[in-house]
């Protein structure tokens, strides 16, 4: 392969990695926004608490693995608690009061990480066995990104198969499109939407403690993956899975070709994006419904 | 007529207390008021939107910051700029932005135009960081000269004296946010709070829904814009942080819900409130976010309606002890 072609294809496959941990984030947002109409605010915070929570499993055992499967399983629980004794109680009071319930909490979270880990990056190291270099045809790439993509694409083949393979899935799609109905059909749509919400801080969990390595671990982490997140819900659609995994992956890329082309306005460019999809299709790509 | 003598009273009471506020409290206490009136317009203002119109907008500070760049700028670059056409230029230039986003925003509403706000004044954040040759990146626009106020080329009043300055901005504060008072009392206050309630309705009785919509937009996005000229001139410096960040835009949001949503003078209150609190914890400790994400989450738990609510409510409970 000839340095100009393999410097595309790295940028193209760092843009991919990017976009499906992108995806990881946006797919529980979407989730919980077309079940239960909460756009969660806080669902950034979540992903970076992850994070945090992941650095200090590996320093306590060293093992990256059990950080992989501690970490987002602890942010789950907090994101169920979250749903459980705060946002069912304000439900009366309509979609703002969420939405000032979410900002309200990721801003204690935000300052709470930086009381509990400080201010400074805290670096991560990948497991030994992803610490090298895979050759691709000529191109030396690093293993721990393909691994980022492989772990992201599980996860999202595992959700699929959930979604549209199994009952459970089939009752959460219902509610998304009618949660009433299904309530009054005698599903507990209370518990569901409870599992909706772990399910969806989980997968942020993931993609939390992927990225660590990559990015390092610091505060400003929630703002730069929250903004991407709210874009790919945004354009997308509010509540399409399709929506937000195609404008996840165009993102991606998008980030990364711009950093090379036009490196000080790449961050720019999502922007454009998004006012001219919006301009054209004010749902989004795939959207239904505001 | 009781009423009107009482509320006279009052007035002439305020007016009062804030001529003599400097002479009274000293020097630092001048400059937390100053803080206090330009977030209590800054407020003031988002409130036209999601108090009266029922939009929730993540992005306000865009207009804040571009009235504080639109001042600065102004000053740095045109010698001899008289002071008041330098906040004109901040109100324009905000009024600018507004008119240009408006024909996207007036077609959403709900969430929608939350997260297009959120994603706009990002952009204009990174903007703000990137064009370093206009704004300065993060260093922002600084030490411009400040001229003095020249009242029909008679007086000169000399603006970088903090109490000289106090009046100025306070008059410039207290004027706008007496003009949005009377502009929520006018008839077309009254389509505003209906589109809010129901705009379909509004549509059928003939009033045009999204025009109404890019007027208040407008009017609020213009006097967010002179919250953020004086804040430019009261520091003599602005930058990306305190005029474009995602922070600056909660911080109207978190006063209107801690005030009281739905109330004029809700956002007035909850500024007060908030600048205390500020004032208060910054002292004991560096969390003033940690604290302000708490009383967020306790206010919108447990008192939805606010500093006011929770007043008509005690209100109400008092008359009926009484009756």
């Amino acid at each position: 392969m000839d340095p100009v072609t393999a410097m595309y294809v790295a940028q193209g496959i760092h843009g991919l990695a990017y976009g499906m941990v992108l995806f990881l984030v946006a797919s529980g947002l979407t989730l919980i926004f077309g079940m239960m109409g909460i756009l969660n605010l806080a669902h950034a915070s979540f992903f970076m608490l992850s994070a945090y929570f992941s650095y200090t499993v590996l320093q306590l055992t060293g093992n990256f693995w059990l950080a992989l499967l501690i970490a987002p399983a602890a942010t789950a629980v907090l994101g169920v608690m979250m749903e459980r004794f705060l946002l069912t109680k304000i439900h009366a009071f309509g979609h703002i009061g969420e939405l000032i319930l979410t900002i309200g909490v990721s801003l204690v979270i935000l300052d709470g990480v930086k009381v509990f880990w400080g201010t400074v990056n805290l670096p991560l190291r990948p497991p030994e066995i992803l610490q090298g270099m895979v050759n691709l045809g000529g191109l030396e790439y690093p293993a721990y990104r393909l691994f980022v993509i492989g772990l992201a694409l599980c996860v999202l083949i595992f959700l699929a198969i959930i979604l549209y393979k199994t009952r459970l899935g089939m009752v959460v799609r219902a509610a998304v499109s009618d949660a009433d109905m299904v309530n009054a059909l005698g599903i507990n749509v209370p518990l569901v939407f409870m599992l909706v919400f772990g399910v969806g801080t989980w997968m942020a969990g993931i993609a939390g403690v992927a990225i660590a390595p990559i990015l390092t671990v610091f505060p400003g982490l929630a703002d730069q993956m929250g903004l991407d997140a709210f874009i790919v819900v945004v354009v997308g659609g509010f509540g399409s899975l399709t929506g937000a995994f195609i404008v996840s992956i165009v993102c991606g890329l998008l980030n990364s070709y711009g950093v090379q082309f036009i490196s000080s306005l790449a961050p720019v460019l999502m922007f454009v994006f998004m006012a001219i999809v919006l301009g054209i299709k004010p749902m989004g790509l795939f959207g239904e419904r505001e | 007529m009781m009423r009107k003598t009482h509320q006279w009273i009052l007035a002439a009471f305020i007016l009062a207390a804030l001529v003599f506020y400097p002479k009274i409290f000293g020097i630092y206490y001048t400059n937390v008021f100053v803080t206090f009136a330009i977030f209590a317009l800054f407020a003031t203002s988002f409130n036209l939107l999601l108090g009266y119109t029922g939009l929730l907008s993540f992005g306000h500070a865009m207009f804040f910051g571009t009235g504080a760049y639109g001042t600065a700028l102004a000053l740095e670059h045109i010698e001899g700029m008289p002071l008041i056409a330098a906040l004109l230029a901040g109100l324009l230039a905000a009024a600018l932005l507004a008119l240009i986003l408006c024909p996207i925003m007036v077609r959403v509403s709900g969430t929608a135009f939350a997260m297009l706000h959120l994603a706009f004044g990002q952009l204009m954040y990174v903007l703000a960081l990137k064009l370093r040759g206009i704004t300065g990146g993060e260093d922002g626009v600084g030490g411009f000269p400040i001229p003095p106020l020249k009242i029909a080329g008679l007086v000169s009043i000399d603006m970088t004296d903090p109490s000289n300055f106090y009046y100025f901005a306070i008059t410039v504060l207290g004027l706008s946010i007496i003009i949005l008072w009377f502009f929520t009392k006018t008839p077309f206050g009254s389509i505003m709070v209906a589109v809010r309630d129901n705009a379909k309705r509004v549509d059928y009785l003939g009033f045009k829904v999204p025009q109404t919509k890019a007027v208040i937009y407008i009017v609020a996005g213009a006097f967010a814009g002179v919250a953020g000229s004086i804040y430019a001139l009261f520091q003599n410096l602005i930058a990306a942080d305190d005029g474009f960040n995602v922070i600056v835009s909660f911080a109207p949001i978190s006063m209107t819900i801690v005030g009281g949503i739905g109330s004029f003078f809700g956002p007035l209150m909850g500024s007060a409130i908030f600048g205390m609190i500020g004032e208060m914890t910054s002292r004991y400790t560096e969390r003033v976010e940690l604290v302000m994400g708490v009383i967020l989450i306790l206010v919108i738990l447990y008192a939805p309606y606010g500093f006011m609510g929770f007043i008509s409510f005690v209100r109400k409970k008092l008359a009926k002890a009484a009756a």
